[in-house]
């Protein structure tokens, strides 16, 4: 019974991954088991996993701030009158 | 209510209204200012150009944010068919060399400080935002171009997985194992940029 538990217990970096990919997916019975029994002995992997989930919430949140609203980055003046300039030249030209 | 309104374009509009939108939509993918401004500039180039097919379907900025998407992801695309690039390592191996150790009997454990420190990943209670993005902004710069590519791609702008894996022309076994050591290198950056 204990080469047969050994044999299928997971170290650090699968563990972790399996967090990972446990944010996208869900896991089958065998590897969502072999989680489990890692995450009861490793304090590292159950902070770990508990990061993920503050880092996927933020993730979140960034998003949806940064992506549809300023995130405090602006043109600079040279760049938007260079911009500018080169969509008159467009429209003249058309 | 649904606008059913058709949308029309105002180019002679455009830098004032979407510029700095659309930059800032930049900045967060390519994180380069000289980058960010010329994509800005092609954008609206190609949007003059390709004016005739616009449908009035969407609005001007979600009309221009897509032929930005576009070229956003044709620079990606040309990261990762470059020389320097190569996709062996995220092929199959999770086990990531800066984080875990090699050696046996503990292969595949947590290196000496490489593992969470704190118990919160962030400040208890609630950040402000813009702090928090820029925590965010900061560690995702520190990613590599391809590692950015993918997980931008995937958690910022919320793209689908076979999108993203036709596009950069990777199998869903490489995207996975990258996004992974994304989050590790995020989780990492975060706790450090927080904890200083």
């Amino acid at each position: 019974m204990k080469v047969f538990m050994s044999k299928r217990m997971i170290a650090c970096d699968e563990a972790s991954f399996l967090i990972s990919y446990r944010s996208d997916h869900r896991l089958g019975f065998f590897r969502w088991w072999q989680l489990k029994w890692h995450l009861l002995s490793c304090h590292l992997c159950r902070k770990y996993a508990r990061h993920i989930g503050v880092l996927n919430k933020s993730l979140v949140v960034y998003r949806d701030q940064c992506s549809h609203e300023s995130c405090g980055h602006r043109l600079s003046p040279e760049a938007g009158k260079r911009i500018t300039q080169g969509i008159r030249q467009e429209l003249n030209a058309k | 209510m649904a606008d059913s309104k058709e949308h029309t374009l105002e180019p002679q509009h455009w830098a004032e209204r979407y510029g700095d939108y659309l930059f800032n939509f930049a900045m967060v993918r390519v994180n380069d200012r000289q980058k960010a401004e010329d994509l800005v500039q092609e954008t609206f180039l190609a949007g003059l150009k390709g004016r005739d097919r616009f449908r009035g379907q969407s609005s001007e900025r979600t009309w221009l944010t897509s032929i930005l998407k576009r070229k956003v992801i044709d620079i990606y695309r040309k990261q990762y068919r470059s020389k320097e690039s190569s996709l062996d390592a995220y092929e199959i191996d999770v086990s990531d060399g800066d984080f875990y150790r090699s050696e046996h009997p503990f292969k595949g454990h947590w290196l000496e400080g490489k593992g969470p420190h704190s118990y919160s990943l962030l400040p208890e209670g609630e950040m402000e935002q813009e702090e928090l993005a820029r925590f965010i902004q900061l560690c995702i710069e520190g990613l590599s171009p391809q590692l950015g590519a993918a997980f931008i791609m995937k958690m910022v702008d919320d793209e689908d997985s076979d999108f993203i894996c036709k596009e950069l022309g990777i199998t869903p076994s490489n995207l996975w194992v990258m996004l992974h050591r994304a989050r590790l290198r995020m989780r990492e950056c975060l706790e450090q940029s927080w904890l200083k």
